[in-house]
């Protein structure tokens, strides 16, 4: 059973559900996740993403060019680059999807050993540039971002 | 006839994000098709048909989204 108790949690992931309700998912996902990180309450994660230019904007680019080269391997180009729209009414919240769930198991063993087992912001992010594969992992090398060392970084605390 | 060729990158890695993408885009296709569909007059059971699946699947999939939207069939 995942931990969500902590209050950085919390956060992050009602953060996260706004960002799936934007990107009109069905469930909260990891990349959901990375951009709730850089979001003001992203605290010491924001400030690591952004100093390797990482803001909102700049993950939503490196997202929307996975999603683009992923399906250009299959022969399908959208036209401006983008999903089709439709009308959008969540009858219930995007729930927890099972990307999010890895990232918060990271999380929490990023954080065993530390003070006080808290998540932190740093924690979350370490769960999320810990993934092998997956869409976080494949949009942040598009965009050429070396994560060995944000990980490096994110731990020195 | 439109050609659609898959390249073959060796990367399994690869070919399962083809597969999330394309599913992340065939919802959203049917999200707007469904929408378009029942904007121009299409019954459920029109739009059922269309996309294989049963009446009360796709009603229950899509009513309350075209009916908080404002999209209504104009024909039961």
């Amino acid at each position: 059973m995942i931990r969500t108790d902590g209050e950085f949690v919390r956060v992050v992931l009602r953060l996260a559900q706004a960002e799936a309700v934007a990107d009109q998912s069905p469930s909260i996902e990891a990349e959901h996740m990375l951009l709730a990180l850089t979001a003001p309450q992203g605290g010491q994660a924001r400030d690591l993403l952004a100093e390797a230019g990482l803001d909102h904007n700049a993950v939503q680019l490196a997202l929307a060019a996975d999603v683009e080269r992923s399906l250009a391997l299959v022969g399908v180009r959208l036209a401006a680059g983008r999903m089709p729209r439709s009308s959008y009414f969540p009858g219930r919240k995007p729930r927890l999807g099972a990307s999010a769930k890895w990232v918060l198991h990271r999380a929490v063993a990023a954080s065993r050993g530390g003070s006080e087992n808290r998540i932190e912001p740093r924690h979350v992010l370490v769960g999320l540039l810990n993934a092998r594969v997956g869409s976080v992992p494949r949009a942040l090398d598009l965009a050429g971002i070396d994560r060995p060392a944000l990980i490096a970084r994110a731990l020195a605390g | 006839m439109p050609q659609i060729e898959v390249q073959e990158t060796g990367d399994p890695g690869d070919g399962l994000a083809a597969v999330v993408a394309l599913r992340r885009l065939a919802d959203r296709l049917e999200d707007a098709a469904v929408e378009q569909a029942i904007g121009a007059g299409w019954s459920w059971s029109e739009v059922a048909e269309a996309l294989g699946v049963t009446r009360q699947a796709v009603h229950k999939k899509h009513s309350h989204r075209l009916a908080a939207a404002g999209v209504a069939p104009r024909r039961r």
